[in-house]
């Protein structure tokens, strides 16, 4: 805490983003530096799965299970792995906890750091990228196989068009936009098979479903994943743990109570 | 020169004089609470900033100085949110810990230049007992805290001290704590429409008709700037700004 005392020297401040202004103050690890692989052979780090979103008639909806796994332990059932990151913005993660949550973390603080500072919003663009730059920053972990994080990102911005925006992203950084679905983690491909299914034959687009079949689409989505893939929690019939749902739409961000994804479960899916 | 001290004296009060002098003719910044939360209005260039989820500050001064104190606060207030919660963001601690000693220090480092700036901090509390209202001088003497007499909880912040005075007098005997935001808003404006005329060279409070005169002619010269740190809405980020159409709303009320 030293460093309070001078915290006036801040020529080229406006340049300086949060990550950077934290690494100055020695408060997140070096960006981008490969770790030597030293770790235990039977280490095994916590991770979760499945995550996935697609646009609909408001806006986007994300959907995530609630298991987090290390090996084949079960460690939590009741991990949330979609994260409002501010007013318009949700993203989901896959892969290790430890970091998603973390990276989670920052991202919130950089848009705040952003708009406080630079006393305007930070634009869609701006923001997909930071994502993309706290990836590639943890890169080193990632190739150690012990930091990896695979995350969706979903805004909604009414001016633009068009307004639901949604990316999926690789370990390593790259930001690929998703036109109408993505998902990622150990049970998207199910999950993708689905979604693709529904879009292409099922009875309506999946951008113009209404919340409730949105809902009932991702349910069933995620129940098949957890069919095939023990990573996956699914729906837990007996302890009544649902997903987490969150959607992006004009009026910002709403979570899906848990009584009315109980209540469509009941009704459509079980 | 500076050896004597009582040099270094004369050094020190000339500067003061020089500041004040510079910092006369800003347009003087009003902090009060309403039922909903704390409201701040000003008229003219942007002067009200959001410092974090909590904490607003409204300054007078020179452009540059203003926005290396506003980020020199948005960077601790981040850092300590960041690395603990938002929860131990403590308005105190930035401004008696942090910001003070460097203003003290800037401003008696006669060689060096002092920061042209008079700062008002505002920290909505969970509750109205626990608001905070702190003034922060360019010598970094540090005024205001958690006002404890009722209807007390405002603070002003003026060009000259006259015209602080005479603002705080007027609210001392105006301004009610759980009133409506346009009330507050017409109190706000004609507590600046105060300070900002020079009424305190009159000496007494003008008549009502009369502040509504020299409002309009205060008025001529900028557009009003308002926010509120808002206690009732449940996201984690109090500080609004208020939107042209609130402010054409509530001017009209």
């Amino acid at each position: 805490m030293e460093s309070r005392m001078q915290p006036l020297e801040l020529g080229a401040s406006g340049l300086e983003d949060f990550p950077a202004l934290l690494r100055r103050h020695g408060l997140l690890s070096p960006a981008g530096q490969p770790r030597p692989a030293e770790l235990p052979k039977d280490f095994k780090p916590t991770e979760s799965t499945t995550i996935l979103a697609f646009k609909f008639a408001d806006g986007v909806l994300v959907a995530g299970d609630r298991r987090a796994t290390s090996g084949n332990t079960v460690v939590y059932d009741r991990a949330d792995k979609v994260l409002e990151i501010d007013r318009q913005s949700i993203m989901a993660i896959a892969g290790v906890p430890a970091t998603a949550w973390e990276m989670a973390r920052v991202l919130e603080h950089s848009f705040q750091f952003f708009r406080r500072t630079q006393l305007q919003e930070m634009s869609v663009d701006g923001k997909v990228r930071a994502l993309s730059k706290l990836l590639r920053d943890n890169f080193g972990f990632a190739l150690q196989g012990i930091g990896v994080v695979v995350p969706i990102f979903a805004t909604f911005d009414a001016k633009a068009s068009p307004a639901a925006r949604l990316y999926f992203y690789d370990a390593m950084g790259a930001q690929f936009e998703a036109t109408d679905f993505a998902a990622t983690g150990s049970g998207s491909p199910g999950v993708r098979g689905i979604l693709y299914y529904e879009n292409t034959w099922g009875k309506k687009p999946l951008q113009k479903l209404d919340t409730d079949d949105a809902v009932v689409v991702a349910l069933r989505a995620l129940d098949t994943a957890s069919e095939a893939d023990t990573a996956t929690g699914g729906i837990d019939r007996h302890a009544k743990i649902f997903p987490i749902m969150k959607m992006v739409s004009a009026g910002g961000i709403s979570t899906l109570p848990e009584e009315k994804i109980a209540e469509l479960f009941r009704k459509r899916v079980a | 020169m500076i050896e004597e001290p009582y040099r270094w004296v004369e050094a020190i009060a000339n500067r003061r004089e020089y500041i004040e002098t510079q910092l006369a003719s800003g347009s003087p910044i009003v902090a009060l609470s309403y039922a909903g939360g704390i409201l701040l209005l000003t008229v003219g260039r942007q002067k009200l900033f959001e410092i974090y989820d909590r904490i607003a500050l409204g300054a007078i001064g020179h452009p540059g100085d203003i926005e290396r104190l506003r980020m020199a606060a948005i960077e601790l207030a981040s850092t300590e949110g960041f690395t603990r919660s938002a929860a131990d963001v403590s308005l105190r601690r930035l401004a008696y810990y942090s910001l003070s000693p460097v203003m003290k220090n800037a401003f008696e480092q006669i060689y060096g230049a002092p920061f042209l700036a008079r700062l008002l901090f505002v920290e909505i509390g969970s509750s109205p007992e626990e608001d905070l209202f702190l003034g922060l001088e360019y010598d970094g003497a540090i005024s205001g805290g958690q006002p404890k007499e009722p209807n007390s909880r405002f603070a002003v912040l003026g060009g000259t001290k006259a015209s602080a005075e005479q603002m705080e007098q007027f609210l001392r005997q105006e301004h009610r704590d759980n009133e409506e935001l346009s009330i507050a808003f017409q109190l706000a404006l004609d507590a600046w429409t105060l300070g900002h005329s020079g009424a305190s060279e009159i000496g007494e409070t003008p008549a009502r008709e009369q502040l509504r005169e020299l409002r309009k002619q205060g008025l001529a010269d900028g557009v009003i700037e308002a926010a509120v740190l808002d206690r009732g809405i449940t996201s984690a980020v109090r500080y609004h700004p208020l939107t042209t159409t609130d402010l054409a709303k509530l001017t009209a009320s």
